[in-house]
């Protein structure tokens, strides 16, 4: 029943979508009906496109929101523990996450090439910042006093942030990893849209070339479905990692 | 033999470019095994002493020799809130210590632990599922496990409410007499001191000024001391609260 209840505006939604069809209060090539929608992602699931294109994205979010992560967390981590070391360095990682990733693509092209690693730095340049930002405020909001329960034990510096700060910061690296997966996917979309042979952004440029806007629609909801699934996915395995993190949650009646 | 010797312990907390003065020259021993109890009001010093025991301050002057047989004595400190690790389930937290260093308790003495301080049915829970009570046991279940020298508790019980406070408070005398542990136990409770402590310590403005050795047999009837308690009481004083502690949490904050 909560589950039905759950999902009840999306049908709803949908809904509408067919009933507007139905009844013509749009030009179907504005937006064509559910049915059309439905029937282009048949066609382009059953001969394989969506799957190719879905397969090209999603590959370069994991390598590309992965690197980002490799690079974020352990200097999140390292600016976290000295802030004041590394406070010089805050102006240049500030004007970088006020540069749109999108707005670096010619730059990018012109090092890297019209390949993947283009694409791939996009990827990173806009999931860097989530993953890093959300590490470094982990850190800093790490509680002194637990800290001080290891201390009290006698625990070395390596051992206290083994067993105190990394699982303290875990909650606030899973937003980070969260955020940096969805910035990653927006901008690598749009990159593909600008300069790609492959992925859903790509798919959507080529049916735009030719006035598909049904497929334009399949890539739409493909993008929004993949997003959802993935962020889904990661709460799952976090929440199996980590029970504790999600149990506030609990109370308030997640799904 | 003593456990703990205090020489002309001084500390001074730097704040608004000024000096505080928290402890002012302490002078004490502590026999080994002994329930030892500081008494005063808040920002009296007695938090800063404990502190500087369990080696988390560093004094600005004196010593704190804390000795048996020459070897340094294991300290482990009781908060006044529980500082439980929220990752942990209430046995993880317990074993702490031993997690800390990649090692187990055995399955035995944990357990017996845990069922000491009735924790049992809730073992495998995460702290935000249980009371404060349980939290405060479940914190000095983990520094008992740890098996310190001395004990030194910071108005652990001070937070709960008046019927968990008077459980926990027999439940720590009932440990005590079973462990014999060197017990320093700081707090603002006139009647808390009358109930635990063998020596009760008077703190103002950073000195101890009045000692009370007390004999009376456990567990004790409060009011059958109200002399003594007249006399902590008097030896208290209304002297203007300083807030060492506070004023240095304050400063560290801005």
């Amino acid at each position: 029943m909560r589950r039905l209840s759950f999902f009840l505006p999306s049908l709803l939604l949908l809904l509408l979508w067919q009933a507007g069809s139905v009844f013509g209060w749009w030009n179907a090539f504005l937006l064509p009906s559910p049915q059309a929608v439905g029937e282009t992602f048949l066609t382009l699931l059953l001969n394989g496109t969506l799957f190719r294109h879905l397969q090209a994205s999603l590959g370069r979010v994991l390598v590309g929101t992965g690197l980002a992560f490799a690079a974020g967390f352990p200097l999140g981590v390292f600016f976290g523990l000295f802030p004041r070391g590394c406070a010089p360095f805050l102006p240049i990682l500030d004007f970088f996450r006020h540069t749109p990733p999108l707005a670096l693509i010619p730059l990018l092209i012109l090092w890297l090439g019209i390949g993947e690693a283009s694409k791939i730095a996009v990827i990173i340049l806009a999931s860097f910042f989530p993953v890093f930002l959300n590490t470094l405020g982990g850190v800093a909001a790490c509680d002194r006093k637990l800290i001080e329960v290891g201390r009290s034990f006698g625990l070395s510096r390596g051992a206290i942030f083994r067993t105190i700060l990394l699982p303290s910061i875990f909650p606030h690296v899973l937003t980070g990893m969260r955020l940096a997966l969805g910035f990653g996917f927006r901008a690598l979309i749009g990159a593909e849209l600008v300069a790609a042979a492959s992925g859903l952004g790509y798919m959507i440029h080529d049916a735009e070339m030719l006035s598909r806007s049904d497929a334009v629609i399949v890539g739409i909801l493909a993008i929004g479905i993949l997003g959802s699934l993935l962020d889904a996915l990661v709460l799952k395995v976090s929440s199996r990692i980590a029970p504790w993190a999600f149990q506030e949650d609990d109370v308030h009646g997640r799904p | 033999m003593d456990a703990l010797d205090i020489r002309n312990l001084r500390k001074e907390f730097l704040f608004d470019g000024g000096r505080f003065p928290a402890l002012k020259g302490i002078t004490l021993s502590i026999p080994a095994g002994m329930f030892a109890v500081f008494v005063g009001k808040s920002g009296c010093g007695k938090t800063t002493l404990l502190r500087l025991v369990a080696g988390l301050e560093e004094p600005t002057e004196g010593t704190v020799g804390v000795r048996g047989g020459g070897v340094p004595l294991r300290t482990g400190i009781v908060f006044q809130e529980p500082r439980l690790f929220p990752w942990l389930t209430v046995e993880e937290n317990i074993a702490f210590s031993y997690r800390s260093m990649g090692k187990r308790p055995t399955e035995e003495t944990l357990s017996a632990l845990i069922e000491s301080l009735g924790l049992t049915a809730f073992r495998r829970a995460h702290p935000s599922r249980i009371s404060g009570g349980m939290a405060q046991r479940a914190s000095l279940g983990r520094t008992l496990l740890y098996d310190p020298d001395i004990i030194l508790m910071d108005e652990p019980f001070s937070a709960l409410d008046y019927f968990t406070r008077a459980a926990l408070r027999d439940d720590l005398l009932h440990l005590w007499q079973e462990r014999r542990k060197t017990v320093l136990f700081v707090t603002h409770d006139v009647d808390e001191a009358l109930c635990l402590g063998q020596r009760i310590h008077v703190m103002d403005r950073g000195e101890v000024v009045r000692i009370f050795d007390v004999e009376d047999d456990y567990p004790r009837d409060i009011a059958s001391m109200s002399g003594l308690k007249r006399e902590i009481l008097d030896a208290i004083g209304n002297g203007t609260c300083c807030g060492a502690h506070h004023a240095k949490e304050k400063a560290a904050e801005a």
